[in-house]
């Protein structure tokens, strides 16, 4: 297969024509999606939809959100689940916050303090997955509730209290938590330059074709010698950082962090991912297909407040959207293996 | 013999959640200085335990067949939603208001079921996205038919004696409702034909069809009994506490699933108790609302949940691999 194209499915990549070769991207059902909800949303609410303070709305959400949607998609892809996420979020602010903020220690410190306790889940949950076996929904799900109780327990001894502020340096700020234009979070640069290294590793180096492989049939890969244990602690390393960067964001913006927080996340990236195009059980998708789930995730969440409809309404389109978008994978991977050459 | 004891017990789904049980209770006892008089005698776990058994019950057999429902985290406010709407706002006899909770319950849960059933789509994503669907659905209901996120409601009598008192000035009479549930589903699990069926599916769907065995009308039944039973609770919560709110329910979602696991629960299937969700159920609620009654700080109660959960599900997993090993030989082919 030629290094530039996502390599999605296991039935061969036969060139095929037009129509096959479009749907078989696992993109483009969500590229549908996203232009669907585009051209809906400018017609209801007209201009503003498109300003800059139009896009600048959904983009700052996103931004957050895409950052760890790549790496869980990744996860996803290669049929692992991470759902610790949500309690990493708060824990790496809040170490951030109290490195920082209540200690007084250097910034670089601080951020170092907060990725270290990210990276630390992540291995936490590689090695229990791989030494036990068990789905990693629920070792996961182990470890929120752990990270959680750490993080309000540990904030409350250390500090006396479950939120903390802090004042990050004007060069931190600017780097990491300012204001683009006075309405772009920085954040959304970093998305785009993660999301851009992340493609080209999964598309285009041995660990993307590994990933797939994985995710597609965990044994038959480890089976042709791939290291798939590195692999699954990378890849969970990579949650857990992201989702710390993520922490440490949004204390950088707000300049204070606090225990609650981050549970959202756990289902939004999800849902940005599955409506991405990729499949939950594993060997599909592309990281395009995450980041424009992703914008069309944030697009509806945040451009249903320009319409005059009631702002609930958002997740109507968004539950909709997602069955949409998985009926629509469905029938597009049934499609998709149809029009490819049997493997002989 | 000790090898017999031995597989006897390890083959029970439910030894590891009764060991997570006794251990979580020890710790209390030991190093938190559990009052357990005070503690056996207070309403809040218990009424804790009820409302979240009744959710954690489908959601485990749902578990067992090997699909997942995280759609009860929007239909608990849902059904709470529903009667104080129906019979609150627009006055309807409470009758009308139940029927409306709980047939709302049952369309979420054949929806769930059939588009289970009829994809290729796993129920986690399909019950993530009628979640979602869900709670905008509600709010957004909520608000254009009321004007308010909350709405009140007066029962009668005879409603709030069925579905929502305090029995001696503390206890949810919903406690009952679960001890009922229980016992129907054990006698359904492990005493009647749909029971086998049940653990064949978990164990191999396409070999449970081939055997014969309704697997998706099993499997859309389950999904309705499990959104359902979400619906109870939020309707039960509304006619007790004469409100009803849209918040909450989230919580349930991983409070089911984390108690159906410590409950000996496999979550690929095949594999589990009613007697060991039960209890999974009550070691849930005594972490969480029990460590009030001990000096251990509150704000530990999350970790101690996850280790809890965490030990519990290596233990039952060593427990599932001991019942193998020390199962008699004369049932398996000899080992090469």
């Amino acid at each position: 297969m030629t290094p530039a194209s996502p390599a999605p499915s296991r039935a061969g990549s036969g060139s095929g024509n037009g129509l096959g070769a479009l749907i078989r991207r696992p993109e483009a059902g969500s590229l549908f999606g996203l232009l669907a909800v585009f051209v809906l949303f400018t017609a209801v609410s007209g201009l503003v939809f498109v300003s800059p303070a139009g896009f600048a709305s959904w983009l700052n959400v996103a931004a957050e959100i895409g950052i760890v949607a790549i790496p869980i998609g990744l996860l996803m892809i290669a049929g692992e689940l991470d759902l610790s996420i949500g309690a990493v979020i708060p824990a790496a602010s809040l170490t951030f916050a109290i490195s920082v903020g209540h200690y007084g220690l250097p910034e670089i410190l601080g951020i170092a303090a907060a990725l270290g306790v990210g990276l630390l889940v992540g291995v936490v949950n590689a090695t229990l997955v791989l030494r036990t076996g068990l789905p990693s929904l629920i070792v996961t799900i182990g470890t929120m509730f752990a990270v959680m109780g750490l993080t309000l327990g540990l904030s409350v001894m250390l500090t006396g209290s479950t939120s903390t502020n802090v004042v990050p340096g004007a060069f931190w700020k600017a780097i990491m938590g300012d204001f683009v234009g006075g309405m772009f979070q920085v954040t959304i640069f970093w998305w785009i330059g993660f999301a851009a290294v992340m493609a080209y590793l999964l598309h285009a180096k041995p660990f993307g074709n590994w990933i797939y492989a994985m995710g597609g049939d965990k044994i038959s890969a480890r089976n042709a010698g791939i290291p798939t244990d590195r692999l699954t602690l990378q890849l969970f390393m990579l949650s857990g950082g992201a989702a710390a960067f993520v922490g440490i964001g949004q204390a950088m913006v707000y300049q204070s962090a606090q225990v609650q927080g981050g549970q959202a996340f756990i289902f939004n990236s999800i849902m940005c991912v599955v409506i991405g195009g990729v499949l939950l059980t594993g060997g599909f998708g592309s990281v395009v297909g995450i980041v424009l789930g992703t914008i069309t995730f944030s697009m509806v969440n945040q451009g249903i407040y320009f319409t005059g409809f009631d702002p609930n309404f958002g997740s109507v389109i968004i539950g909709a959207l997602l069955l949409l978008a998985v009926l629509m994978n469905d029938t597009f991977r049934q499609l998709a293996l149809s029009y490819s050459r049997k493997k002989d | 013999m000790r090898d017999l004891f031995l597989a006897a017990l390890t083959k029970r789904a439910e030894t590891g959640a009764l060991v997570s049980l006794l251990a979580v209770i020890l710790i209390f006892v030991v190093f938190g200085g559990a009052d357990m008089g005070t503690m056996l005698g207070a309403a809040s776990w218990v009424n804790f335990a009820a409302n979240l058994g009744i959710v954690a019950i489908p959601v485990g057999l749902l578990m067992i067949a090997g699909e997942l429902d995280i759609s009860i985290g929007a239909m608990i406010p849902a059904g709470s939603m529903t009667v104080s709407i129906l019979s609150g706002y627009y006055g309807l006899p409470i009758g009308v208001g139940i029927l409306g909770a709980l047939a709302l319950g049952v369309f979420v849960g054949l929806v769930n079921g059939l588009l289970t059933v009829r994809t290729t789509v796993p129920s986690l994503i399909i019950t993530l996205a009628t979640l979602v669907a869900m709670q905008g659905i509600v709010l957004s209901a909520s608000v254009l038919l009321t004007g308010k996120a909350s709405v009140p409601l007066a029962a009668p009598d005879w409603a709030k004696t069925i579905f929502g008192t305090l029995i001696s000035g503390s206890f949810q009479n919903i406690i009952l409702w679960w001890l009922g549930l229980s016992t129907v589903a054990w006698g359904f699990v492990h005493h009647s034909r749909y029971g086998n069926w049940l653990y064949a599916m978990g164990g191999d769907k396409v070999s449970a069809r081939n055997a014969g065995i309704p697997t998706a009308k099993m499997t859309i039944w389950l999904f309705v009994l499990s959104a359902t039973a979400a619906s109870f609770v939020g309707m039960c919560g509304a006619i007790l506490f004469n409100s009803a709110q849209v918040s909450g329910g989230m919580n349930y979602i991983f409070n089911a699933i984390v108690s159906v696991v410590v409950g000996g629960v496999l979550l690929t299937g095949g594999f589990g108790s009613i007697t060991g969700i039960f209890i999974g159920t009550l070691t849930f609620a005594i972490v969480s609302q029990g460590i009030y009654f001990t000096q251990i700080d509150r704000n530990w109660s999350s970790l101690i949940i996850g280790a809890t959960l965490l030990l519990a599900v290596l233990m039952n997993n060593r427990f599932r691999t001991l019942a193998l090993e020390v199962a008699p030989r004369a049932k398996r082919p000899a080992k090469a």
